[in-house]
């Protein structure tokens, strides 16, 4: 099998897995987000987008309590200072939560109609996260598998917090591109998805 | 004067889904057996309704159950959208929410937490929010109550807390759906003045009920609904009479 020699592993499990789990949660949340309120979109005229966007938050929230937890803990017990391309982390932060937010407006909406979309997200979840090089190096996989990884929009959002904090390099534009691609794609196919059948959502829920 | 809300020639539709597929699973197995396929089935909850309400007027609703009443109002607060026609705002009136009562109440938290709750998510900001919260504690009569998580309420007090907020948030036309059945005689005597007071202000109220008192000393006006038609649309004594001959009929 694959040859752990990644040093400091725990810290890089660390700083890949954090923002999977904000990724993860939000995703899950907001899948339901509509669906859990329906008696009040029933009742009240409000901005339905507040129910995703605010599930993006909450857990947005948390993700940052933990990074703030993180840092102090790295440079204590692995030795890793913050370097400058902890920089970085402020423009592959906002992509990450469009990214999430985009995908969150189109699972909230597929919920209304289908319910058990819940449960296909959870499995989905489960396939993604091992698709994604959380608890491996995508480095240390084999030019084939490496692609099949970056066939997940995902590793590229992980790898970068890896290239961030871990490797503490800046990563390189061609992979910025691609972030702010796929988030821009998740955010309007997301939104227009959402904002076209939003109409509907009081009726069916 | 134009009137400040205008239901134009107004149509809404439901689907009635027989046979629901509303999971994936469904929906696929739907492709190989005919027997989970759903069929579908055009409810028209209101046709081609007309109606103007002018500034300041009151207005009854009235019609047997699932005659459309509801509906109507779900669509002048903009919840559902019209099949066909349209309703139309021509001052740009502000209409408030629909007033129900305890919206967005959550059973956790206090009285004083679900009045700033339940406000916000009628659209208040939290200074407009402090401003108002004395005027609900008073009319709810529940002052030494608002620490309490309002699971810990009886019904009579959920009720109460609901109307005050609902008749604190002071929207410029007042909608409401069926509430004064609600609380002891005493409370239901202080909504109606509360009511009157509204209407001396000049204030726009939509009121459904079915208590046909209400509507005659209330209303100026009032509509009969019947199948989502709009069959009667005058007098309030005029409409309660043919109301009392439909269902007789």
């Amino acid at each position: 099998m694959l040859r752990v020699d990644t040093p400091n592993f725990p810290y890089f499990l660390l700083v890949g897995i954090l923002p999977w789990n904000f990724f993860a949660q939000s995703l899950m949340m907001s899948t339901s987000s509509i669906v859990d309120n329906g008696g009040l979109i029933r009742k009240v005229w409000l901005p339905i987008e507040v129910f995703p966007i605010a599930t993006v938050f909450f857990n947005l929230a948390q993700y940052l309590l933990a990074m703030a937890v993180l840092f102090p803990m790295a440079s204590f017990f692995f030795r890793v200072p913050l370097s400058r391309s902890a920089l970085a982390f402020f423009v592959v932060l906002p992509l990450h939560v469009i990214f999430t937010l985009g995908l969150g407006f189109f699972f909230a909406a597929a919920t209304v109609f289908y319910r058990d979309v819940k449960h296909f997200t959870e499995i989905f979840l489960m396939l993604l996260f091992w698709l994604t090089p959380i608890i491996y190096d995508v480095r240390v996989l084999p030019g084939s598998l490496r692609a099949t990884v970056y066939a997940n929009p995902l590793s590229f959002f992980i790898t970068s917090y890896q290239d961030i904090f871990y490797r503490q390099i800046v990563p390189d534009p061609f992979h910025l591109l691609v972030l702010f691609s796929l988030s821009g794609l998740s955010l309007a196919v997301g939104y227009i998805v959402f904002s076209s059948c939003k109409v509907r959502f009081a009726e069916e829920v | 004067m134009f009137p400040l809300i205008e239901i134009d020639n107004v149509s809404k539709a439901f689907t009635i889904r027989h046979n629901r597929t509303n999971s994936l699973k469904s929906s696929f197995i739907g492709i190989f057996h005919k027997r989970f396929r759903e069929t579908k089935e055009t409810l028209w909850a209101l046709k081609n309704v007309t109606l103007s309400v002018a500034p300041g007027e009151t207005l009854g609703l009235i019609g047997r159950n699932g005659s459309g009443k509801s509906t109507l109002l779900r669509l002048i607060v903009g919840i559902y959208r019209p099949t066909q026609g349209q309703v139309r705002f021509p001052n740009g009136a502000r209409v408030g929410a629909m007033i129900e009562l305890g919206v967005g109440f959550h059973p956790e938290l206090t009285g004083r937490e679900n009045v700033f709750l339940g406000a916000s998510i009628h659209g208040l900001s939290r200074g407009e929010v402090e401003e108002i919260y004395p005027g609900v504690v008073e009319f709810s009569e529940l002052d030494s109550f608002m620490d309490v998580p309002i699971k810990n309420y009886s019904s009579g007090m959920h009720a109460r807390l609901g109307f005050a907020l609902a008749i604190n948030l002071n929207p410029q036309v007042l909608l409401v759906d069926e509430i004064f059945a609600v609380g002891d005689e005493a409370f239901q005597r202080k909504c109606i003045e509360k009511m009157e007071e509204f209407r001396g202000e000049g204030k726009t109220i939509i009121f459904v009920s079915h208590a046909a008192e209400t509507i005659k000393n209330f209303c100026e006006r009032a509509c009969l609904l019947d199948h989502g038609s709009l069959v009667f649309l005058g007098a309030p004594s005029k409409a309660i009479e043919e109301y009392h001959r439909l269902l007789a009929s």
